[in-house]
């Protein structure tokens, strides 16, 4: 996934003080950041606020980073999970997996996440069709809990693998496999649901 | 999870399968196994279902383009420097610099930046006018100035031509002059009498030696002599001898021209 060496090279001339290798590793990992912000956090404005304190907190803290304990992209990922959760814990959003016609918002008046979707039924193009789709699992995906939702994010989205996986949670790789297959589970029994509901 | 066994698999080890089995790298007696146990228990059948389409489902998102000032705020908020600046040396070619690049970068841009404000060019106007005014009082003209020797002997012999001028003013400036004459009799009163004219006339000719004594000649020595003055007399007087006239004492003040 990373020129091992090339990443290294950047770390070192970044601790070394120079900012355009530091440009280069912001702009190799901050697409990966803001996705995985985006899919945890589910708004574009808390992702990109969050992408930035992922970057800000691995400009602290990057003399830390120790190549033989791994990658670098898992230390990167690491840091922004770690601020996900304590950024899930400060905003208190701890829900488990809810009903599909529960609100998808703290808002009284939102819509259960089957009417927005009955709403929207059968646009004639099949890209915003699409785009619908996506936008529902996107909703169901931040239905989850988190435990669930960071697994299958890191694995079905970034395709890191399970030893990865495992150290960035901090669980094994069993607790990983497990919370994936549960994770998945989870989805695809929300979004049948709302589709049974449309249909 | 049900804890139970069928076909020789246990549930546990189903859902430890489970992955390995979506990531298509389960095979032979094992997968067997795991799909004979997923056809025959009740729970672990639909789990399986499930797994794979919600993995189908998140298959199916895409990845979401970040907002373009996102870099931007980042190298702002940590290194303070935006990426645009920092970008542009990186990418710039560096254009090789010679001396006269230098030259005109330090010293010649600021030269002519100072020349272009409206300030100096009033500036230089008013000296060239002033400059012109004083040529023409002068009675200097510009083809005057080509005439200037160049050779070394004729700068040479200018100074000394300047030299003397200066000198010939200083010494017949009135006040000078006064003073020169004053300091003069006072030596003369003070030295001893001079020698007797005999002497003066035998080295009349010769002033190479003397030449004070020949200035002194003809005006230092007039405050001592008494010029005699005659009125003019009627037809019918005599003028006889050693009578008494009248004496003048006239004192001159001769300049050197």
């Amino acid at each position: 996934m990373e020129d091992v060496q090339v990443v290294s090279m950047l770390v070192r001339r970044c601790i070394a003080g120079d900012a355009a290798a530091w440009e280069e590793i912001v702009q190799m990992y901050n697409r990966r950041i803001y996705n995985i912000c985006y899919r945890f956090a589910g708004s574009g404005s808390d992702a990109e606020d969050l992408a930035q304190e992922v970057f800000i907190k691995m400009y602290r803290t990057l003399s830390t980073y120790d190549p033989s304990k791994g990658a670098f992209v898992t230390w990167v990922t690491t840091i922004t999970r770690n601020l996900l959760v304590d950024h899930f814990r400060k905003t208190k959003q701890d829900r488990m997996t809810d009903s599909m016609d529960t609100a998808p918002s703290d808002h009284e008046d939102a819509q259960p996440l089957s009417e927005q979707i009955q709403d929207q039924s059968a646009p004639p193009d099949v890209h915003v069709r699409r785009r619908e789709v996506s936008e529902t699992v996107h909703a169901a995906l931040g239905r989850l809990s988190p435990e669930l939702r960071e697994a299958v994010i890191l694995r079905d989205l970034q395709d890191m693998d399970y030893k990865e996986i495992a150290t960035v949670l901090k669980v094994p790789e069993g607790t990983v496999k497990s919370r994936i297959n549960r994770g998945r589970g989870e989805l695809a029994r929300l979004l049948q649901r709302t589709y049974r509901q449309v249909m | 999870m049900p804890d139970q066994t069928s076909n020789g698999m246990h549930c546990n080890e189903f859902d430890a399968l489970l992955t390995d089995m979506l990531d298509g790298v389960l095979s032979g007696a094992e997968l067997d196994r795991f799909q004979a146990h997923a056809r025959s228990c009740k729970a672990c059948g639909p789990l399986l279902a499930e797994a794979e389409a919600g993995r189908n489902w998140l298959k199916g998102l895409t990845e979401v383009e970040p907002p373009a000032s996102l870099v931007t705020s980042i190298l702002a908020s940590t290194t303070g420097v935006d990426s645009q600046r920092l970008r542009a040396p990186a990418r710039a070619v560096q254009p090789h610099i010679t001396w006269l690049d230098r030259l005109q970068a330090s010293f010649l841009e600021p030269v002519w930046a100072m020349v272009r404000q409206p300030r100096f060019a009033m500036s230089f106007g008013m000296a060239f006018f002033a400059l012109s005014v004083g040529l023409t009082v002068l009675g200097i003209k510009p083809g005057d100035i080509a005439k200037i020797p160049t050779s070394p002997t004729a700068i040479r012999h200018t100074y000394y031509n300047a030299q003397a001028r200066v000198v010939r003013y200083y010494d017949n400036m009135r006040l000078v002059y006064q003073v020169q004459a004053v300091a003069r009799r006072v030596k003369r009163d003070v030295a001893p009498a001079e020698p007797g004219p005999s002497k003066q006339k035998t080295n009349r000719n010769d002033t190479t030696q003397q030449p004070e004594q020949k200035q002194d000649r003809n005006y230092s020595q007039n405050d001592s002599h008494l010029i005699l003055a005659s009125a003019p007399l009627g037809p019918s007087e005599v003028y006889p001898l050693n009578r008494d006239l009248p004496v003048v004492s006239v004192t001159t003040y001769r300049r050197f021209v």
